[in-house]
């Protein structure tokens, strides 16, 4: 009954679980290791049933025949991704984990494939029972990572092109694909070989354009924002971002979220609050809540709006992954927008009014004698 | 079990469900609707239930008919036809008909239904695992001159249009007084609106409806309606200042209590310590929400615990729940006085919280969730230590 392969399945099976439950009682419970764990186990027990119930596709009685195997390059395999794990564990984490999946895919298609080899005398029924088991996991494999490469590739391309080249890029490209998609519909007929060849052709297409947009560089003003780091500074001091996604502020979610909108218009600082048929000069929003203002600047200068936090909010540790932290000062700000411009901005504030010296406000430097009070309850 | 056994069984249990339905006192009742909000719907559901029904009862009475008429009684297999067109498109057509004519009531109801246009009252309402807190915004025309911060109880006025704001500091919840309106789901991050409308003077019991964990069975909430006259009166005593109980009594002792170990989470507006700065609770350091209920009024209210538990006595609850509506804002107005508390509960609670209503609030677990409590610890309070915040609490009215 458990004959070589069998053998090696219940001993994988066997290390796994051991694995699990060595993790779950030393290391962490309800983890995603845990779950990464228990997955692999599960898996393993299915292998393990499926080879005994087909007793290994092998005859014990029969003949073993060393004819029958093939030359098999995944002991090569094997061995470069055991020296890419060594290369991991020095050099970078990214390459470490790779390895580990290079191993384990090499190693899983070295077993398919023994096992296959002796299954029976005919080498053609025994590349079938390896196709019949391997192809469902190798095309959908090898059809995500051609896919990835060339997502990969045109999002290189995109980043190196200026923002009007890309969506020209991008129309272009769309109406090829559209345009040959349509004719390989039409035209059935056509030969397979010219089909594979137009696409292969095509990817070949992306993939060095995607080279050619990696060695570019990113564009100017991609590179300028990362140097700036205009993403995450909330400074309210000189502006030191020219970039700012105006029109990622207009999504739908975020303005259904808002708490207030804060307009300057014909220099008079006002707040809509929905719900509220008029302006309010006190906006009230819940204590250790997340809340969205959008500053709306119909000034004709550019103007930010700028946010007192108190001096309990300032003195507070700054919450979980330093979101609310404002670098010690006690107020945090939009950026300048220039004249029809928005900006959200949100806060946490996790401390009441009532233990402020000062009011939480909210006021446009340059619009003198003006601001919006936040209540906190 | 015999046939006959089996009949009775089925009997006995459609009998129970015949009268489970003709219950009078149901609180959470959706046939019953107490404003014009909730009346819309029910306009709405009393058709299309009872359209649904009969297509229901017909659908059955067929399906059974069938299925006793035609079973196998050895007998040869019937011709088998396909296809008869008239018959398909009218048994079509009929049902898209019945429908087109719901979808139009119903998109009309839902449009209503999201009104703000008419707001008259404005009341921020945001959930956390397990109850819920109101904060009503400055609102000077209801004499609302500074926000007041309550929970457990939504007090609004009758015949007014009230929107509540809703938003949630954990988990999604929803919002939920049958007899007021629908549901509308406290989402984080979100803020919906919901119309509420009281035609009379009364509380509306209510239950939050979106699974949020352990205690979400005991999430409850009540919206208590009062006359305009009684909102004001209830506005002005919520935004009164504090009172410390006088020196050497049970209630000041309580108050130190309150000041060692409550305030760490739960604030009291006005409270003071001995050095006589305010107390500020800080529950975002301590809570899982960030937040845990403000005390300022405690007494006034009727529930505590995510109002799961009540503050009253069961004879002072019944003659306030069933008072006459002229009477109804007088009763609940009083509060709760000394002689009507539900001592042994709140004394409980304050003995072992996570006993009384399923929390994750264990110390030994804390680790995973980041230090903090999702709900009421136990805090370990002497029984003499419980008898002063019992005296201390009375004087939160």
């Amino acid at each position: 009954m458990f004959k070589v392969g069998s053998k090696l399945f219940l001993g994988l099976t066997g290390f796994a679980a051991v694995n699990l439950v060595a993790y779950l009682v030393f290391v962490e419970r309800l983890a995603i290791g845990g779950v990464a764990l228990s997955i692999v186990f599960a898996a393993l027990v299915g292998l393990t049933a499926a080879v005994l119930i087909v007793n290994e596709g092998d005859d014990e009685a029969q003949p073993r025949d060393n004819a029958l195997t093939r030359a098999s390059m995944w002991p090569l395999v094997t061995v470069l991704g055991l020296v890419l794990f060594v290369l991991g564990l020095v050099v970078a984490q990214v390459y470490f984990v790779l390895a580990i999946v290079v191993v384990l895919a090499a190693l899983a298609e070295w077993m398919v494939q023994a096992w296959s080899e002796s299954a029976s005398d005919d080498p053609a029924h025994n590349e079938s029972a390896r196709r019949r088991v391997l192809h469902p996991i190798e095309f959908p494999v090898i059809a995500m990572l051609g896919l990835g490469v060339i997502i990969f590739s045109f999002s290189r391309i995109m980043l190196a092109i200026s923002k009007s080249a890309g969506a020209v890029v991008f129309m272009v490209v769309a109406a090829i694909v559209l345009l040959v998609g349509t004719i390989f519909a039409v035209r059935p007929a056509l030969k397979s070989a010219l089909v594979g060849g137009i696409c292969v052709i095509g990817a070949l297409g992306i993939v060095a354009g995607g080279i050619a947009g990696t060695g570019a560089g990113l564009r100017e003003e991609l590179v300028e924002a990362a140097e700036e780091g205009h993403y995450t500074h909330r400074e309210c001091g000189a502006e030191k971002s020219k970039y700012f996604d105006k029109k990622a502020m207009k999504t739908l979610s975020l303005r259904s979220n808002v708490a207030a909108v804060i307009e300057l218009r014909d220099g008079r600082l006002s707040a809509d609050v929905y719900g509220f048929s008029g302006p309010q000069e006190v906006i009230s929003v819940p204590r250790a809540n997340p809340v969205t203002f959008i500053f709306r600047n119909y000034d004709d200068a550019e103007r930010r709006m700028v946010a007192t936090l108190g001096t309990a909010m300032a003195a507070a540790a700054p919450a979980e992954g330093g979101k609310d932290a404002h670098d010690g000062k006690n107020e945090t700000c939009t950026q300048l927008i220039p004249n029809g411009a928005e900006q959200a901005l949100t806060i946490t504030y996790n401390k009441p009014s009532i233990a402020q010296e000062e009011p939480f406000t909210l006021r446009v430097p340059g619009v003198d004698g003006q601001s919006i009070e936040v209540f906190v309850p | 079990m015999s046939r006959r056994g089996l009949a009775r069984s089925i009997a006995a249990f459609a009998s129970l469900f015949v009268l489970g339905s003709c219950a009078t006192e149901a609180p959470q009742d959706t046939w019953q609707p107490k404003g014009p909000n909730a009346q819309m719907i029910d306009d709405l559901q009393r058709p299309v239930f009872a359209v649904a029904g009969i297509i229901g009862i017909i659908v059955f009475v067929v399906v059974v008919y069938v299925i006793w008429r035609y079973k196998d009684r050895g007998q040869p297999i019937p011709e088998q036809t396909h296809g008869k067109p008239a018959l398909e498109i009218t048994l079509t057509i009929i049902p898209a008909l019945i429908l087109a004519v719901v979808g139009v009531f119903t998109v009309r109801v839902i449009f209503d239904l999201a009104r703000t246009d008419d707001t008259e009252l404005v009341i921020n309402v945001t959930g956390q695992q397990w109850w819920w807190e109101y904060d009503y915004p400055t609102q000077n025309e209801w004499g609302i001159t500074q926000p007041i911060i309550t929970s457990g109880q939504l007090v609004m006025p009758v015949g007014t249009k009230v929107l509540l704001r809703e938003t949630s500091r954990d988990v999604i919840h929803s919002y939920w007084i049958p007899a007021l309106n629908g549901k509308r789901d406290a989402v984080p991050g979100r803020i919906h609106t919901l119309r509420l409308e009281a035609d009379e003077p009364g509380i509306y019991a209510g239950q939050c409806t979106e699974f949020c964990g352990l205690s979400h069975a005991n999430m409850r909430m009540e919206a208590v309606a009062l006359s305009k006259d009684d909102f004001a009166k209830w506005v002005a005593n919520q935004q009164a200042a504090y009172q410390a109980p006088a020196e050497g009594t049970l209630a000041k002792e309580g108050e130190s209590v309150f000041l060692n170990q409550c305030v760490r989470c739960h604030q009291v507006d006005g409270l003071k310590r001995a050095d006589g700065t305010l107390a500020i609770a800080a529950p975002d350091e301590n809570v899982w929400s960030g937040a845990a209920p403000n005390l300022t009024k405690f007494m006034t209210r009727n529930t505590f615990a995510g109002a799961m538990f009540d503050l009253l006595r069961d004879a002072c609850r019944d003659d306030v729940w069933k008072a006459e509506s002229a009477e109804f804002g007088e009763k609940y107005l009083a509060g709760v006085g000394e002689a009507c508390l539900n001592v042994a509960d709140l004394r409980a609670w304050l003995r072992n919280a996570p006993a009384e209503k399923p929390m994750y609030a264990n110390p030994t677990l804390l680790t995973e969730t980041n230090g903090k409590y999702r709900g009421m610890p136990n805090l370990g309070l002497s029984e003499s230590d419980i008898d002063k915040l019992v005296a201390y609490l009375l004087t939160l009215r």
